[in-house]
């Protein structure tokens, strides 16, 4: 009996997708050797400006990259015109990769914090609507637990992922909009002056590059996690209905009706 | 008793080591608790600051709420709750189970919402044993008398919104004293502490003996 | 350790577990649609025939 449900069959894993993870672990070594050994101190923050080598970066994956992939991917679900489950399903993979972006955005930041401004956390805009989007996220995915079928869950998701991509632009514009603790622009600020110079801005390109590429590839393989889930359901679903359908010929076979047989114990 | 307790809570726990539902909605909604008081109190860290045991507590009562209902609801399917009391399982046993899982469960919370807290509003647990004993015995008392007003409304189709309107107020006296605890426990001042302790022992003790004796009778009556 | 140093570890950290459970997940639900098919495709020729 040949399956309707399943989108993709049982393909073989995307080479291109081990090679951005190969990548992705090179140019993560990469920024790892330069922005601990090579780089010198910043002549202010000392050692401390090594964490503005990965803190960035990070934050961009969760905000953006994962921010960006959830949003769209769950307005092009919810557009009839281009509906299909592999939106929902990037979507999903989007926010729960993201999530984890979003913590360690959290955490580096902390801990470049702590010996700044003297105090793990602080309640301005800007760290405060992060906290609330990584709530958001993890709000989505219990959300996505529920057992539904696919194509409920998948609208309910992707309103929920709308919620969540709200939040996207006021994390952005939040250093903007209040007196924050949290600095402006950096890299590039209004004035699109470059701040940064020589190895450091190498070291933090190659970082961008790194995170990037080490999600993407986390992105793909929870793509595929979620397809494979879907697959091993329609299939099993389909083996009990084909082991009842071929109870009830043998049933009419031996001359019995074909009622469906007794379910286990006494309801 | 004993047998069947552990027998209910191992039950108990393991559906929620399967289904992970404290993991993904509790957790997270005591930290959405936090940061929504967070708001409400503002962004200078001072006010925060003393607030913090009475924000933590805040949050952890309405995780019960949650905890509990999660607990009663296992066994709200079709004739469930019948199964269980013609298992021939003691009621007094059952209910420690389902409460032995549910303190379990506030205990981790706890921890993971005490490590907030401290991260979050800058303070810092001066007086351990203070805050770890306050703690325990709060649990026992949230969770006996949130299992017995769980089972108070099982039945009932409003039982979503009637359990928080029984129980909270009857947890009134653990955020009290938790709070008033904590907050000892956080200032280094151990002797005032020990006073709040007074209310949370009676508190758990009353309700483990009243939930051992009454929950059998209330199964019966639902 | 200093705060530089547990930044990259627990950045780093975090996300090489995560990805290593990922690509277990993965493979573990490789196997088990395998499994699936191979008991599909065996359903044809032996009737089910549960009692």
């Amino acid at each position: 009996m040949k399956s309707t449900h399943t989108t993709i069959p049982n393909a073989p894993r995307p080479r291109w997708l081990s090679a951005v993870g190969l990548l992705g672990v090179l140019a993560m070594a990469c920024t790892v050797w330069l922005g601990l050994w090579i780089t010198p101190p910043d002549q202010v923050q000392g050692n401390l400006a090594r964490l503005l080598y990965i803190h960035p970066p990070i934050a961009t994956v969760a905000l953006y990259w994962a921010g960006g992939v959830a949003a769209v991917g769950s307005l092009l679900y919810l557009w009839p015109r281009t509906r299909s489950l592999f939106w929902d399903r990037l979507a999903a993979s989007a926010v729960e990769v993201g999530a984890l972006f979003s913590a360690l955005t959290l955490v580096t930041g902390s801990l470049w914090g702590r010996p700044v401004w003297g105090v793990w956390w602080t309640w301005d805009a800007r760290l405060t609507s992060t906290a609330l989007l990584l709530l958001l996220e993890l709000g989505y995915m219990a959300l996505r637990r529920v057992p539904a079928d696919p194509t409920v869950r998948a609208r309910r998701c992707a309103v929920a992922a709308l919620l969540v991509a709200v939040d996207v632009p006021i994390v952005h514009f939040s250093v903007d909009w209040w007196q924050t603790l949290h600095q402006g622009g950096t890299i590039l600020d209004p004035g699109f002056h470059l701040h940064v110079h020589g190895s450091m801005l190498w070291t933090l390109l190659i970082g961008f590059i790194a995170f990037s590429l080490i999600f993407v590839w986390l992105l793909g393989v929870r793509y595929r996690i979620e397809v494979l889930q879907d697959q091993v359901g329609n299939q099993e679903l389909e083996v009990s209905l084909a082991d009842r359908w071929s109870e009830d010929t043998v049933l009419a076979g031996v001359g019995g009706s074909s009622q469906s047989p007794p379910s286990g114990g006494a309801p | 008793m004993w047998r069947d307790a552990l027998l209910v809570a191992g039950k108990d726990l393991r559906i929620e080591a399967r289904s992970r539902v404290a993991l993904w909605q509790v957790v997270p909604f005591a930290f959405l608790v936090l940061l929504l008081l967070s708001f409400a109190i503002g962004p200078d860290q001072s006010p925060l600051r003393h607030a913090a045991p009475g924000i933590f507590w805040i949050a952890v009562l309405f995780s019960t709420v949650l905890a509990v209902q999660r607990s009663v609801s296992i066994e709200s399917g079709e004739g469930t709750r019948d199964g269980l009391r013609l298992s021939g399982i003691d009621p007094a046993g059952i209910f420690l189970g389902k409460a032995a899982a549910v303190a379990l469960q506030l205990l981790v919370l706890q921890i993971v919402l005490w490590a907030g807290v401290t991260f979050l509003f800058d303070v810092r647990v001066h007086v351990v044993w203070l805050a770890v004993v306050a703690s325990l015995l709060a649990t026992v008392g949230l969770a006996c008398a949130g299992v017995l007003y769980g089972a108070l409304s099982a039945g009932l189709r409003v039982r979503d919104t009637l359990l928080p309107i029984l129980v909270l107020p009857v947890l009134a006296p653990v955020l009290l004293a938790g709070s008033k605890a904590w907050e000892a426990a956080l200032d280094g001042n151990a002797g005032s502490g020990t006073e709040w302790l007074r209310i949370l022992i009676p508190f758990a003790v009353i309700y483990l003996v009243i939930g051992v004796v009454l929950y059998g009778p209330l199964q019966e009556a639902a | 350790m200093s705060y530089v140093d547990a930044g990259y570890a627990i950045s780093l950290g975090a996300l090489f577990v995560y990805g290593l459970g990922l690509g277990l997940r993965r493979r573990r639900w490789e196997r088990a649609l395998k499994v699936v098919e191979v008991g599909d495709a065996a359903e044809p020729l032996a009737p089910g025939g549960r009692p």
